[in-house]
Order: structure tokens, then sequence, then C-alpha cells
């Protein structure tokens, strides 16, 4: 596998494509960390980004809520990402109204040392709302949509740290959906988790499939098999692969793809 | 196969010999630290019983007894100096009509003398009233300031016969001559002369009551409202006369001194006062008030600036900004505390008090000031040298706060000053509180810059007058240390009292020192 892989062509358009990716090229400073990227990601389902380590999958995930921003160094060398058809590094784009638009939960769970209640609201809080039955209301939907209301509803206004690593994932899912995003991206969510705590929140990112759009990258095969409808295979920094996920799974069209699947390297 | 253990021994030994290294010199510090500690706690404690004896001495040789005559007369001349400040303001008061020209009040210097004739006359014998007591009362001064000298030089006989015993010189021991002091006998013309006081204090509050009878025209109508408040506190003064007579008859020589006044006269003692004719007080008050006033004065300087600088620094800097701000400002740390006090006797001083003497700023109360070095002055520098480490602490404080949170917070839509007002402050806040802490036992235990810039009066300030009390001159701990030590014979009360002034600040920056820990220890629990 030293050669390097070429680009696969170009995917099929889908029919209601949330977030488009244009001929992307990425750069850390010098180091070109994505190569071309040209994908779209469908409305309402599930995406999975799966591949090995430093494949660019995170770094693509970050370029669709500009948190690649917070790198100095980091800049788009060419190419465009289109959300809803807008460019969204665009001129006009303020990636702060982005973020609200398309929320992220992290590989390491991170509540706020704030009570559960204020990390659920946190983002209504600094939108400037105080409305304290709104707020209740949202913290409630929020955390039922999260599956997390029946464990905590009697201990809101606890510290979000006392929560278990399971639990605490899901207290930053609800406080991603408490600001109504259209897109969800999660960044290796269960990498953290253990088994039981995993699959609540794989049963979470089916039901939330409804609601939003997800991507999600991970590590685990497994995980992209059971909860994702289209999966995208990347390999230094190239898209390699995308389909919908029992294509690749059981039948990928690229030799590399099969072999990372089936565990020859990665 | 000799010796299979050969290396393995060598290897236990030059384990065992880094082992000791270390451990021996972690030992040494130890121990040099706690002999210091003893050394200091050692020389101290003896204060104690040092003060109750000068408590003692100050009851019996009848000092008390005399002192509360002084007190009187005390009270006497601080009415004078009403009276004299009123005299000001009414001759101030008239030189400016003279200068409003339009009004054609204006009057010259002699119509001004000639105007204030009838009060400077009220005032005159006002002062003269007193006369007679103040007369009988320095002469028993003189008499009980003998009396306590008789005891002091028994005292130290004693304390060089116990000398000379302890070195087993028994012969020269005994030729010291210790001569037996009747304290009642030395007092008893002192206190028979009580018909002599009573007399004088009778005719005194007599002459008293008929000036207040023919109080004098005023020349400034409008300080009549000032000179009803003299009048009112001389009444004040005439009705504790009786008072003052039935403590005087109740005193009594041989009463007990409570041993704990030997603590509480020192660490409540609004009097430090030494080197006197008459009676030597080791209060600590006015200099731990210096202090605790100085550093306060520098935390209020050094806080905004130290953890803003810190916030600029560690999230909205550029990388070269950083680069320049970080040590730019821990070199401020690096210079040495007499050229900052230098800088301020010199430059920052004058600087100060012409800057408050400009028209548009004389609306601050205290404005313009008079002193050149003051209490704000020596917390102006103090502030410059407490900045480095509350910058330093408070900057690794916001660092330490986990990256994760920052950009949760970024994720969900917030602003780069949201973030850091909503997330990163209040994650950090005890690392910030903890760095202010240390910034304040920094500040307390500066020596050099109070010494050369607060202005070195003991007293406590005046907070009666607000604000303007920060720009009274004080006398600090750390300073009185560092003035006096060198002056004083070992061993004397006044050394043992530098001591235990030592000793207090000892436990100041110990305690502030536990209290940083304990919160940054708290902080940490939390957060993991």
């Amino acid at each position: 596998m030293d050669e390097i892989p070429k680009t696969a062509a170009p995917p099929e358009p889908v029919a209601h494509a949330a977030i488009e990716v244009d001929h992307l090229d990425f750069f850390y400073g010098d180091h070109q960390a994505l190569y071309d990227i040209h994908l779209q990601i469908p409305a309402h389902k599930v995406t999975a980004f799966i591949g090995p380590s430093g494949c660019g999958k995170s770094t693509l995930l970050r370029c669709f809520n500009r948190m690649n921003d917070l790198v100095p160094v980091a800049r788009i060398g060419h190419g465009q990402v289109r959300i809803h058809g807008t460019d969204i590094y665009g001129p006009k784009v303020d990636p702060i109204e982005l973020r609200k638009r398309v929320g992220m939960v992290f590989q390491k769970s991170n509540p706020f040392p704030k009570s559960i209640y204020e990390n659920v609201i946190y983002g209504l809080r600094i939108q400037g709302r105080t409305n304290r039955n709104e707020l209740d209301e949202v913290v409630e939907r929020s955390l039922r949509q999260a599956a997390l209301w029946d464990e905590v509803k009697d201990r809101l206004h606890e510290s979000g740290l006392g929560l278990s690593g399971g639990q605490q994932q899901r207290l930053c899912i609800a406080r991603a959906i408490a600001v109504e995003p259209e897109i969800i991206l999660m960044d290796e969510p269960c990498s953290a988790l253990d088994p039981i705590a995993t699959s609540k929140v794989e049963e979470l990112i089916f039901d939330l499939k409804k609601l939003y759009t997800i991507v999600i990258v991970t590590h685990n095969m497994q995980q992209a098999g059971r909860c994702s409808d289209v999966t995208a295979f990347f390999y230094l920094g190239k898209l390699i692969e995308m389909d919908r996920t029992e294509k690749i799974f059981t039948n990928p069209g690229e030799k590399q793809t099969e072999d990372y699947i089936t565990g020859r390297f990665g | 196969m000799k010796n299979p253990n050969r290396f393995d021994r060598k290897r236990l030994r030059i384990d065992h010999f880094i082992q000791w290294f270390f451990g021996s010199n972690a030992l040494l510090a130890i121990i040099v630290l706690a002999l210091i500690t003893l050394f200091l706690f050692r020389e101290g404690a003896e204060f104690f019983p040092q003060n109750l004896q000068n408590l003692r001495n100050y009851r019996l040789a009848g000092l008390e007894y005399v002192g509360i005559m002084r007190d009187q007369i005390e009270a006497h001349t601080s009415l004078n100096r009403s009276l004299q400040d009123l005299r000001l303001r009414q001759s101030n008061a008239l030189l400016k009509r003279q200068s409003n020209a339009l009004l054609k009040l204006g009057k010259t210097p002699e119509q001004i003398s000639t105007a204030l004739v009838p009060f400077d006359a009220f005032a005159a014998s006002f002062d003269s009233s007193v006369e007679e007591l103040r007369g009988l009362v320095s002469e028993w001064t003189d008499a009980v300031s003998e009396i306590k000298d008789k005891a002091k030089l028994r005292e130290d006989a004693l304390q060089q016969r116990q000398f000379l015993l302890k070195e087993g010189k028994r012969a020269e021991a005994d030729a010291v001559r210790v001569t037996q002091i009747d304290f009642a006998a030395e007092l008893a013309p002192i206190r028979s002369g009580f018909p002599l006081y009573r007399k004088a204090s009778v005719a005194f509050r007599g002459k008293i009551e008929t000036l207040l009878l023919q109080p004098p025209p005023l020349a400034a109508r409008e300080l009549q409202p000032r000179f009803e408040q003299f009048q009112k506190a001389a009444r004040a003064y005439l009705a504790s006369f009786p008072a003052t007579e039935r403590q005087l008859a109740k005193w009594e020589q041989f009463a007990p001194v409570p041993w704990h006044r030997a603590v509480t006269s020192f660490l409540f003692g609004k009097e430090w006062i030494t080197n006197s004719f008459w009676q030597d007080w080791y209060g600590v008050l006015p200099l731990l008030t210096g202090s605790v006033l100085v550093a306060a004065i520098a935390l209020a300087i050094a806080v905004p600036l130290g953890v803003c600088a810190a916030i600029y620094v560690s999230e909205l800097a550029t990388p070269l900004e950083q680069q320049l701000i970080k040590p730019y400002i821990e070199f401020i740390s690096a210079i040495p505390s007499v050229v900052i006090g230098f800088f301020g006797v010199a430059v920052l001083g004058e600087r100060l008090r012409e800057l408050t003497q400009w028209q548009a700023l004389s609306w601050i109360s205290g404005f313009p000031i008079s002193e050149r070095l003051n209490a704000f002055t020596a917390g102006c520098l103090l502030a410059l040298m407490a900045v480095p480490t509350i910058f330093s602490l408070a900057e690794d404080a916001i660092n330490s706060v986990p990256r994760a949170f920052k950009e949760a917070s970024y994720a969900l839509g917030a602003t780069r000053l949201q973030t850091m007002f909503r997330i990163l402050i209040p994650a950090s806040l005890s690392g910030i509180v903890s760095a202010v802490l240390l910034g304040f036992g920094r500040v307390i235990g500066e020596t050099m810059v109070v010494l050369l810039c607060a202005g070195n009066r003991i007293a406590i300030p005046d907070f009666t007058q607000g604000l303007s009390a920060v720009f009274q001159p004080v006398h600090t701990m750390t300073g009185i240390v560092a003035q006096e030590l060198g002056e004083v014979p070992n061993g004397t009360i006044h050394y043992r009292a530098l001591f235990m002034v030592g000793l207090l600040l000892f436990f100041l920056a110990l305690g502030i020192n536990w209290l940083a820990q304990g919160i940054v220890r708290r902080y940490k629990i939390s957060a993991g």
C-alpha cells in the first residue's frame, strides 16, 4: 500500500444534499491534509467517515463548522464547502452563526463545570435568551431527545461533571441539540465509552436522524455498519470511496476499502 | 565464581548514596528552616513577660495615674487646635471676599486682623485657662518619671546580678547594689496632692464655662456651625471632668495587671512609641493598618492589571505579542526593590503630588495631597511588583482550563468574548483568586519600597476622612523591623517587640499561602 491512492470518481449526486464538498484542498501550514475532496452528504441520514488515523476525516468534519478557524495555520487551498447551497467560507458567512446551525459532539465528553441545566442551555444563554419557561422546556426536550431525561431529571442543578462517561456524552449531545441545529457533527463520540454506553449513544444516533443530518467520524467498523446509512472511506487525505453503507461493507468498489474493512491494515 | 553478587552490591551502594545525597539535602533545608522559625519564636516569646513588667511598672510608678491627667490636658490641646483651625478658616474666608472685587466686601490684612480681635482674645484666654493645671501636672510628670527611672535602674541591677550569678561570679554579684523601692511612699506626695488637682481643675472648669457663656462674634458668619461644633465638644469635655476625677480617686497603685494585657496591648495597641521619656508602647495596630492599607492599594491597582494582562496574553494576543509581553512583565520582577523605591522617592512621589495640584482634579477628596511620600505612592510601586506574580499565576490558571471547554463553547456558536467570560474565567477563577492571594503575600512582605516611600509616620490613618486616608503617610510592619532592629540593644523589650512584629508577619504570610494552596487544591478536585 505504498503508492499514493488515486482519488475516487465523484459519487452520484444525492437527492437532498445537506452538505456539498466541492474539490476541497486543505492545508495545515505547508502540509496538505486533504486532497480534492468531493462529496455530498444526504440530509436526514447518518453519514459515517471511516479510515485509518491521520487520514483527514476529522479535519474534513471540522471544516463543516469552521472549527479549523481556531487553528492559526489552517487554511483552505481550493474548493468549496456548501451547506444547503451556501458557501460557508464565503465572505458574508459568520462562523458564529454557522456553528449555531452545525452542532458538534467531541471525542472526549466535555461538559462545562456547570450544572446539568446550565450545560444544556449554554447555547441559548449566549444567544441572550432568558425566558425561564422557554429554557425549562428546551432542557426537558433536549434531554429527552438525548435519552438522558429520566436519569437526571431530579438533579438538573447538580454539576455535569458528576455524571458517568456515557451520561456526560449524552449530555454533550443534549447541549448540541438544544440550539436546534440542522446538522450534528460527531467526532468519534463513543471512543471513550464502554460498550453499554456506546450502544445507548448509537441508539440515540439512530433516533436523531429523523430530526437532524448526522455526520459521524468513527474508528469502529461495526459502529459504522450498525448506525450509518452512507459511509465514506478516507485514506491519506483522499476520499477513496463513498456509498451506501451495506454496499461498502459487503461489496466495496475499491480494493483499499476492502482491505481496510476486513482488517488487513489500519 | 568468587562473588556472584558483586555487581549488584555495587549498584546497591550507588543507589544508597544517591538516596542519601538527595535525602540529606532535603533534611538540611528543613532543619535550617525549622531553626529559623524556632529562633524567631524564642526571641519573640520573651516579649510578653517583659511587656507585662513594662505595664506593671507603668502602674506602680504612678505613670498611669498622672497619665489620666495628661490625657485631660491633651484633650484641651486638641480643642485649642480646632480653635486655631477656625481662625485660619475665618481669615481665609475674609481673604476670599477681598478677592471678589465685584462685591466690594473685601478687607485688607490689617482689617482682617482687626476683625478677628475678639476671636483671638477668646482663643487666647481659652488657651491660658489650663495653665495652672498644666503646671501641676508637669511637676508630677517629672516626679513619676523619676520613680520610673529608679525602677528601671533596679531592674537593670537585678538583671546584671542574675547574669553574674549565672556566670558563677558570686562575689561580684553580691557587690551589685539592688535598692528597694517603696512605690507607695514614692507616690504618696502626688496622691496627697489630689486636693490641689481638684482645686486647679475646678478653677479651670470655671474659666472655660465663663468663656463659653461669652462666645466671640465670628468674622465669617458661615463658619457659625463649626464654632457651634467646637462649643459642643468643649461642653462634652467639661462634662467628662467628674468622670476623670472619679477615675483618679478610684485608681489603685497595686491593682494587679492581668497577664493577657501583655498580649492585647501588643495586638490591639494603637500606639507604637519607643525611646519616650514618658512610657514606651508597643502596639502593632498602626503598623498592621499601614501594611494592610498599602497592600490593599497595591492590589487594587495590580489585580486588574495582572489579571487582564493574563487574559489578554493567553486568549487574545497574537503569538508575536505573547512572545513580547510575557517576558517583559516577568522581567519587572527582576528589578531590585530598592531601585523601585528609589524611583518612588525621586520621581513618582513628586509627580503624584504635582498631579493632585491640578485644578481639574480638586473635586477628589484629599486633593491636593500634602505629603509626597504616602501610602498611595508606596501602593503604586508595590502594585508594580505584584503584577508579575499575579500575571504569571493567573495566566497559568487560565491556560490550565482544558481546551475541550473552549472548543465546546465555540462549537455552540459562542464568540471569543462569551467563551472568555462564561467558560474560561469561571473555570479558572479559583486559580486567579489564589494568584491574587499570593500577590498579597508578596506585597505584605515587601520591605524596601515601603520603607522608602510610605512616609514612615507611625499612626493609624484617619479613616474618618474617607478616601483621602490613602494619601496619608503610614509606617509598616516590615518597615519598622528594618528601620529599628539595627539600633536596638540585644534583648531589650524593644528588640523583642520587633521580633513579635516579625512573627506576626510570618503568620500572616503563612495564612495567606495556606489559603491560596487550599483554593487551588479544591479547584483541582472539582475539575478532575
